[in-house]
């Protein structure tokens, strides 16, 4: 079957509606969670935690740019055995962040779910109870019949072309669509966008405590404890005035090039 | 920071927060050039084929445009001059298709 | 400015599009088939309106900075080489003033 004709009254009251009842949806989204999202707290034991592990990672890479005392120094802070910061450390009882006791976890997720997945369901559902059963539009581009339960949700026709549109389906298409155009409305880090939470994690690295610290204190503990101390800076002097011990010709002639 | 060796030799530092910031100009030229070409795709009528091709065409304007804009100093502002063209070519594609439907229903289904 | 172009392109490819809309609706009613291809004022109209707006976002974003590391240090003076971040101290008799 080739052309289907449409009337025109879907057009301005059910092509259309979805379109801006979802745009509004994303929008409105974007401005209750800011509303009720709280600012994360953030213990300062944890963050004590994160930050001695970035300094223990410092001091293994860089390490090499200090004196051999100084180094041990830093790596007896970190791990001798009675007072080490990581054996201390890994000996304290654990305090595993458990969601059932906390309530403000439990709020944070509930509030998540209030603005992620509820909008989605009651709109969704609405938009299917509302609007169902139409044929909506085509895809302007030929699809295989695999697109049929994907595109055509609502309406069982087998003889439907596979590029037509159901309502249901031109919903959940603004929903996924329409996300670019939210950063473009609202702005980069917008709350409609669940990308965000993904940049958070990788801005944030400091505060960002890994599940279990006692894990990530033994790794660093046992990465420090192999690691040697190779003084990097032994001909500084000889490399400050040009001359590399051993190499004496060779690098006169690299500084005349 | 972030460095890297030029072909000549010499190592070159690049300022993370300002690559950042080009970057996210960049992704809003790019999305608003993927709606709009969706948009122009749906009311001219492009289908099939066509219409992808014409996302690209349009991908390429842009690339044009922004590389007439920065002038001949374009290696101040970006790492690579293809960088431009291909950086999230893919992403916008969604959008173009939505609006590209979008129009296309409205205009030529009715 | 050139906000304003975006909204003129704008407004022009919504016209554009009214006007695509009616061609197809007048070709129905008088029976004709679509070519596929509108008549060139609509086409040109979008095209041309398409291609005024990319070029006035691109000049409406924002300009591009320069990501050598050199040119932007090159407005930060002396001083702010001794700013360390990580050497913060904020446990000092200063408090206790």
């Amino acid at each position: 079957m080739g052309e289907l004709l449409l009337d025109p009254s879907i057009r301005v009251w059910v092509f259309l509606p979805i379109v801006i009842i979802t745009f509004f949806v994303g929008i409105l989204r974007h401005y209750v969670s800011i509303l009720i999202s709280s600012t994360k707290k953030v213990e300062l034991q944890q963050v004590e935690d994160s930050q001695t592990l970035i300094r223990s990672r410092f001091l293994r890479e860089n390490g090499k740019y200090i004196p051999k005392q100084s180094f041990l120094m830093r790596r007896h802070y970190f791990n001798n055995e009675e007072t080490g910061y990581f054996k201390v450390a890994s000996k304290r009882p654990s305090q595993a962040p458990n969601p059932i006791t906390d309530p403000s976890m439990m709020t944070d997720m509930l509030k998540g779910n209030i603005t992620n997945v509820l909008p989605m369901i009651l709109i969704g559902g609405w938009i299917n109870w509302t609007f169902s059963g139409f044929v909506t539009t085509k895809v302007p581009f030929p699809l295989t019949l695999r697109f049929k339960p994907m595109l055509q949700r609502g309406i069982e026709l087998m003889s439907l072309d596979a590029s037509w549109v159901s309502s249901a389906s031109w919903y959940f298409l603004n929903v996924f669509g329409l996300r670019s155009i939210y950063t473009l409305v609202l702005g980069e880090n917008n709350a409609a966008d669940q990308t965000r939470l993904m940049q958070d994690q990788m801005s944030g690295a400091a505060m960002a405590m890994p599940p279990d610290p006692k894990q990530a204190f033994k790794a660093e503990w046992e990465a420090l404890q192999i690691c040697e101390h190779h003084w990097a800076l032994k001909n500084v002097e000889n490399d400050l005035i040009g001359i590399t011990a051993g190499h004496q010709e060779q690098s006169s002639v690299a500084s005349q090039t | 920071m972030r460095t890297r060796k030029e072909k000549s030799g010499e190592v070159v530092a690049y300022s993370e927060a300002a690559i950042r910031h080009n970057h996210s100009i960049l992704e809003y030229c790019r999305t608003s050039m993927s709606a709009l070409s969706g948009f122009t795709a749906g009311v001219i009528g492009l289908t099939g084929i066509l219409g992808f091709v014409f996302y690209f065409l349009v991908a390429i304007v842009l690339w044009l445009i922004i590389l007439v804009k920065v002038g001949s100093s374009w290696d101040k502002y970006f790492r690579g001059r293809l960088n431009l063209l291909t950086n999230g070519l893919g992403g916008g594609l969604f959008t173009y298709v939505l609006f590209w439907t979008f129009l296309y229903g409205m205009v030529h289904v009715y | 400015m050139w906000k304003a172009v975006i909204f003129v392109s704008i407004v022009s490819l919504l016209h554009s599009t009214f006007s695509a809309t009616q061609y197809r609706s007048y070709l129905r009613l008088v029976e004709q088939p679509f070519a596929g291809v509108l008549p060139l004022d609509i086409l040109l109209q979008a095209l041309l309106s398409l291609l005024l707006a990319l070029v006035a976002i691109v000049n409406v974003c924002a300009n591009f900075k320069e990501i050598r590391a050199l040119d932007d240090l090159k407005y930060k003076s002396v001083e702010t080489i001794s700013n360390r971040a990580s050497f913060y101290c904020f446990n000092h008799r200063g408090r206790l003033l």
